[in-house]
């Protein structure tokens, strides 16, 4: 147990952390109060704090220009269809690594993993090309299969780390319980796993809703999650402070309410239980 | 039902092999344990038993029919598990019901039996509570009662009571040896510990490294156990084991004398020695003996009342019918 | 330990995953070795005659390619450096008793979870632009000479903006690991006679090691790839100034329409990111054991 500190200590520390909490929450702060100013409040010189006109109206500016909300729902369908359909193929696979371990189980996750670290840019052209003969350029779809792919190793390598730490006795209780393989899964695996399946499906999700590197590489118009449509503000429309700052902030808003949410699990399931 | 046969059963992992061929016929509505130090493959027996684990060759035979490659949900049989492995996010009651609920009994049939389980377990005031919810006594009916809505052709139980405090331990003993009384079904129970052995089994397997020791009656193993280790696996304090001119003069190898079996006093006797640690448990006193020429160390176990302290001379004394006499290769001389 | 029912529905479960992050694996790779040894230009169509190695000759003698190295590793071991010890730092200063603790960690953890282009483009024209920039507003209050940060340090100035996305996840991580170090320890160690840099060095660092390699190991996966980030700020440029491999690659291909070259520049990545990977797996190998 961590011993009484004096209260000027302890005054200290959170002075010291608060400061530097701040400061690196302030990019966020300031692109949220910078949207609801008007453009020249934005710029004005010296900045504005908090004493301006707030308006609502580069919210609805962003929304009927470029039609924020189609490239929400690409955001949506992308991110979630993805991590849905990689966590249906990597329960089994983890069950499996789970529960029957063999001589090659920690080879094959191990390959899993350095599968992760091929670079992306080094099968950039024949997807790029392969999507093109296909069809699947910027569609939704095209989108949900690549991220499927580059994430179902992190999900396989999370649930095998959450089922691991169910006792191997409970699922030998229900097959001498005389439970078929399916109905072990189903009501005994399942359940039990619950709380590590729900932190593998949200933290994917957030990775998946801020993959930068497909996105950005096979959609246009059409398909654009969120992250694309942002990148679309580079130039010249980035000047534009305060619809920059709107348009920012509904793309980070949901995805920043749900990490806060996970991050205790975050940590474990993105070190792959290794740290807790 | 519940008569199980093991035929030159094997099990090897890789190129280890844990349990070499075994014979072994346990009988219809026998109480048998299994018993030997940690390591000794009794587990490893059991779960072949179970299914759990395929045999490496061999057959196993459950009521004359051959299960050896059956899966374990088809072999008729239940398990209590060392750490209950009750499903933590059902109640007590759908624990209890899982089998039956696995078998497609009708709704019905399965209440009625959970409620009569949960009467003779008495657990009916907790059929609504999950497992986390429950004592380690309570946890461990569940997982008996669980077993036993299923009317198996015989009950498995892997250390059931190693992770209960000693209190609780003798309790738990005496429930499921009422419960075989019950039902007359046949058990096979796993333990370490001699004891457990000792007062519940009709039949004890003593098994080291693989294989079976010595199969008996807990009397028989011990007033004739088969060879050194079960001599000395069998029985609390241990025997006593003695080589050299000592057992020479049995025209033996070695001989071995149980604690209980040693008379002793301060005045005079065949050994002589010096008290080391004693062991007061009121109605006995278990002394150490040392300096005895012997061996190391002698147990001894004399009444309560006997006034020796450390450092006392103390005279042994062995009753000559209960010297057991072991050969070069360990094994009983008659 | 299992029975051979058992492990055969396992292999039976474990190989959709497998077949499809092999063929992932495969199926464009081979392309892509295959794609780097053609004359291949989206641009001109027709046939793509057999070139062996010069696609290869041309990538690797391009004196873009020596640049886009050193910012790969620059920008890796940056980020790295800064996070880590920003990490520990940070992690160290939490983990003392303070009022609102959970708030603070919530503020810190922010930045994680905000998606690449946002960062960088509210970093580049919200702070870093010259004109209207807080960066130089600051400046300009401190009576200094406004600093236009991504034309003249644009590496150093994507190595901040990443560092910032990624100094959240090492601090978190790190914090995680010493709140699980036995306090005992620490105890033990001041009875005997260790002065508080003492139980740092012999203490808490060892402890952290395990944390520091798996922030190592999965930022590098991360890192090597970095391309929003400068794909929305500097272009790669001014020239190749802040030109990684990945943008390198991207720019001969989906740019220049060079398939060919393109394809050599993504095997020497591969062949890059596998010497890295083969490094940081037998670390993790030994510590993730234990």
């Amino acid at each position: 147990m961590s011993r009484a500190v004096t209260p000027q200590r302890k005054a200290f520390n959170t002075a010291l952390a608060w400061l530097i909490g701040l400061l690196i929450f302030f990019p966020i702060l300031w692109t949220v109060l910078t949207s609801f100013k008007t453009e020249a409040q934005a710029i004005a010189d010296p900045p504005i704090w908090f004493n301006f006109n707030w308006t609502l109206e580069n919210y609805f500016t962003v929304q009927e220009r470029s039609n924020y909300f189609r490239h929400f729902w690409n955001s949506v369908v992308i991110s979630v269809g993805s991590t849905v359909i990689g966590v249906a193929i990597a329960v089994p696979a983890a069950w499996a690594m789970a529960f029957v371990p063999g001589k090659q189980t920690k080879n094959l996750l191990m390959w899993m993993l350095s599968t992760k670290m091929l670079p992306p840019v080094g099968v950039l052209v024949p997807i790029y090309l392969i999507f093109r003969s296909v069809g699947l350029l910027d569609t939704k779809l095209g989108l949900v299969i690549v991220l499927t792919l580059i994430n179902l190793p992190i999900i396989v390598w999370m649930l095998y780390t959450y089922f691991r730490e169910i006792p191997v006795d409970i699922l030998e209780a229900a097959r001498m319980d005389g439970a078929s393989l399916r109905n072990e899964v189903i009501y005994v695996l399942l359940p039990m796993a619950v709380p590590g399946i729900a932190s593998t499906l949200l933290l994917n999700i957030i990775l998946a809703w801020n993959e930068a590197f497909w996105t950005l590489n096979l959609t246009a118009a059409k398909a654009a999650p969120l992250t694309a449509f942002i990148a679309s503000y580079s130039s010249p429309e980035g000047l534009f402070y305060a619809k920059l700052s709107a348009a920012s902030t509904m793309a980070i808003a949901p995805i920043l309410i749900m990490g806060w949410f996970s991050q205790k699990q975050l940590v474990r399931g993105l070190t792959f239980g290794a740290v807790k | 039902m519940g008569r199980i046969t093991l035929d030159q059963v094997t099990k090897s992992f890789g190129a280890v092999e844990v349990i070499p061929p075994l014979n072994l016929t346990i009988d219809e509505g026998e109480f048998v344990v299994f018993v030997g130090p940690s390591g000794c493959g009794k587990s490893t027996l059991l779960r072949l038993i179970a299914g759990l684990e395929d045999v490496s060759s061999g057959e196993i035979r459950i009521d004359r029919e051959v299960a050896t490659h059956l899966p374990p949900a088809k072999r008729g049989l239940a398990m209590v598990f060392q750490s209950y492995a009750l499903y933590p996010h059902m109640s007590v009651r759908k624990n209890i019901a899982f089998p039956l609920k696995m078998a497609g009994m009708d709704k019905a049939e399965q209440d009625k039996r959970v409620d009569y389980a949960a009467g003779v377990l008495n657990l009916t005031d907790y059929l609504d509570r999950r497992p986390g919810q429950l004592s380690g006594g309570q946890r461990q009916r569940v997982a008996i009662g669980r077993a036993i809505v299923r009317e198996p052709a015989a009950f498995l139980f892997d250390e059931p009571l190693s992770n209960l405090d000693a209190a609780l331990r003798v309790g738990m003993r005496l429930e499921i040896s009422e419960l075989h009384e019950r039902l007359k079904t046949t058990m096979i129970y796993v333990t370490h510990d001699q004891v457990e052995a000792m007062t519940m089994a009709d039949k004890i397997v003593v098994l080291h490294a693989g294989v079976i020791e010595q199969v008996g009656s807990p009397l028989e193993l011990y007033h004739t156990p088969r060879n050194k280790f079960v001599a000395g696996f069998i029985g609390s304090p241990k025997m006593n084991i003695l080589e050299g001119p000592v057992a020479a003069q049995h025209n033996a190898s070695a001989i071995g004398v149980r604690p209980e079996h040693l008379a002793s006093s301060a005045e005079s006797g065949t050994w002589e020695g010096r008290v080391g640690v004693s062991e007061h448990l009121g109605s006995d006193t278990f002394f150490h003996v040392h300096d005895t020429g012997l061996a190391e160390t002698i147990t001894v176990r004399a009444s309560g009342e006997m006034p020796l302290r450390h450092g006392d001379r103390i005279f042994l004394t062995p009753d000559p019918d209960k010297i057991h006499r072991f050969d070069a290769e360990g094994l009983r001389m008659p | 330990m299992a029975t051979q029912h058992s492990r055969t529905a396992a292999r039976l479960m474990i190989s959709p995953s497998v077949l499809l992050l092999l063929c992932w694996m495969i199926v464009p790779l081979a392309m892509t070795v295959y794609f780097s040894t053609l004359r291949y230009n989206l641009l001109m169509p027709g046939s793509n005659p057999f070139v062996g190695w010069e696609n290869y000759q041309y990538f690797l003698t391009d004196p873009a390619f020596l640049t886009a190295l050193v910012n790969t590793l620059l920008l890796v071991g940056g980020v790295l450096i800064i996070t880590v010890i920003g990490g520990i730092l940070l992690g160290m200063l939490l983990d003392q008793p303070m009022w609102g603790q959970g708030i603070v960690r919530i503020l810190v953890i922010a930045p994680f979870f905000v998606m690449p282009t946002v960062s960088a483009l509210v970093w580049k024209n919200m702070f870093m632009n010259p004109v209207n920039g807080l960066f130089a507003y600051l400046a300009e209050f401190l009576g200094l000479q406004p600093f236009d940060f991504l034309s003249q340090a644009p590496l150093l100035s994507i190595i901040g903006i990443v560092s910032w996305q990624w100094l959240p996840f090492a601090t978190l991580i790190l914090l995680t690991a010493m709140q699980s170090l036995d306090q005992e320890q620490l105890e033990a160690a001041e009875m005997d006679g260790a002065g508080a840099f003492s139980r740092f060095i012999y203490i808490v660092l060892p402890h952290l090691s395990r944390a520091v390699t798996v922030v190592i190991l999965i930022q590098t996966i991360f890192l090597l790839s970095v391309f929003a980030e400068i794909l929305v700020t500097t272009n790669g440029g001014p020239g190749n100034a802040s030109t990684n491999l990945t943008y390198l690659v991207y720019a001969e291909s989906l740019l220049r329409f060079d398939v060919g070259t393109g394809s050599a520049g993504g095997v020497v990545a591969i062949v890059l990111a596998n010497i890295v990977a083969i490094f940081l797996m037998r670390m993790i190998g030994k510590n993730l054991d234990a």
